[in-house]
């Protein structure tokens, strides 16, 4: 998939997170889908798989650890990347050992979450 | 003999040298309050810019935080003046009900002199955000009152009581020092510093005697690294002055206060190695040419009262340095 753009969605239900994100991300070319209702997102990811998800750990629905699960058991092949908050390194923890490929706490520049998603993208095509 | 060898210690059995440390220690704690507090504001300056991707749980954990770390700065001043106490908590439950009416407020931008952005909108966040920082150093007025402005209320509570109540207890230190001294004839300081172990003598009245070699602090070994060199006249001269400091050791910190009723000048400084928490803070007379005694990069602000001057975030080699021309300016 070299040269290709990355097909990437992000779920967080703080409106401002997609909002800033999604254009940021876009620059490189890369495709951006924002969602603020892990439902919804789910539901969109069984019609068609994203390369990245990154999610939100803190949700009142569906958190992300079990967005997560669910993204893991559709496509295995998917790198989700975590967003925590402040005090929430031991979600972020659990969530690496259920297979996230890494995480970012908040606040955080879209170029550090550019650089994780850089590296879930060489693996991706490796 | 060396420099250290040549400052005398205080007997650490002496109740007013307990409640000197005691003092010494807590005004630590109120200036690393003081410090978290610079550290929150430096925080939400630094995400304000639009660089960083952040939502209202950030704000509100910047708030919760600046409300906490003011709690604990008044709190460790009413420790220092009792009696400021009433005065500061009423301030502070006013800042308390400002802090919870902008988490009400759900940033919808309560200050109506925060500038818009071109577009004429912020987002909700970035308007909170900008509400909290007015609220933390805008304009200072009675109807808006800053946090700045009541921290500066709070140091000159703090700072005007001890420049008299503590010189008072230096006093005390001073004389029954003196006392002392010249009961064990020994005689008085070259160096004009009497010394007080911070921890040691505050928390504990041992019996036996310690060496000068107990006093093992970084700090003020760099203070006085520079004026080693002084000859044997300047040295007779300086003892003719008798003693001019009191200076609170432990092996990271040191407390160097005047004892000079004409000139008031207080040095707390940390120099632990880790950079993030290392500082010197300095108050000093209005009439004290700060300019001539610091090194460049300290934070310099005049007050009716008298002066402050820090330096945050130092490099070993910073402080190093800049205690080394301090001492050398003060003391030579």
């Amino acid at each position: 998939m070299s040269g290709q753009p990355l097909r990437i969605m992000v779920i967080d239900d703080e409106n401002i997170v997609g909002k800033r994100l999604k254009p940021a991300l876009e620059k490189t070319g890369d495709i951006v889908e924002t969602f603020m209702e892990g439902e919804t997102a789910l539901a969109r990811f069984e019609q068609e798989p994203f390369d990245i998800v990154v999610t939100d750990i803190r949700m009142e629905k569906i958190d992300g650890i079990e967005i997560l699960e669910q993204i893991l058991a559709t496509s295995q092949r998917t790198k989700v990347i975590i967003i925590t908050g402040y005090a929430t390194v031991e979600i972020a923890r659990e969530a690496l050992s259920k297979g996230a490929f890494d995480f970012i706490a908040k606040p955080f520049k879209p170029a550090d979450l550019r650089a994780i998603i850089e590296r879930a993208s060489k693996e991706l095509r490796s | 003999m060396t420099i250290l060898e040549k400052l005398k210690k205080i007997s650490h059995k002496e109740p007013g040298i307990r409640h000197f440390c005691i003092q010494t220690i807590r005004f630590k704690k109120f200036l690393e309050n003081a410090r978290g507090l610079l550290d929150l504001f430096d925080d939400g300056s630094e995400k304000v810019l639009g660089e960083y991707i952040f939502d209202r749980h950030y704000v509100v954990s910047l708030i919760d935080s600046v409300v906490e770390r003011l709690g604990m700065m008044v709190y460790d001043a009413c420790v220092l003046v009792p009696k400021s106490g009433e005065g500061l908590y009423a301030a502070y439950d006013e800042h308390k009900f400002t802090a919870g009416n902008l988490i009400n407020a759900n940033g919808s931008g309560k200050s109506g002199s925060i500038a818009l952005d071109t577009s004429g909108s912020l987002e909700p966040e970035y308007q909170l955000l900008s509400d909290v920082l007015q609220w933390f150093n805008g304009k200072d007025t009675p109807d808006e009152p800053t946090v700045m402005g009541f921290m500066k209320q709070i140091f000159l509570s703090v700072i005007q009581f001890d420049a008299i109540g503590g010189l008072e207890a230096m006093d005390v230190v001073k004389t029954r020092t003196r006392a002392l001294l010249g009961n064990s004839g020994v005689a008085a300081s070259d160096m004009g510093i009497y010394l007080v172990d911070l921890w040691k003598d505050a928390q504990a009245l041992p019996k036996e005697k310690r060496s000068i070699n107990d006093f093992n602090s970084i700090p003020l070994k760099h203070l006085l690294m520079d004026i080693s060199g002084i000859d044997a006249k300047d040295r007779l001269n300086r003892m003719n002055k008798g003693i001019n400091w009191v200076a609170a050791v432990s092996e990271y910190q040191l407390s160097l206060n005047s004892l000079k009723p004409d000139f008031q000048f207080r040095l707390e400084t940390l120099a632990s190695g880790y950079e993030q928490s290392d500082f010197i803070f300095i108050f000093a007379d209005k009439s004290a040419i700060l300019d001539k005694i610091l090194p460049a990069g300290f934070h310099i602000e005049s007050t009716d009262y008298g002066q402050f001057a820090w330096n945050l975030d130092m490099s070993a080699k910073n402080i190093e340095d800049s205690l080394m021309i301090i001492g050398r300016s003060l003391l030579s």
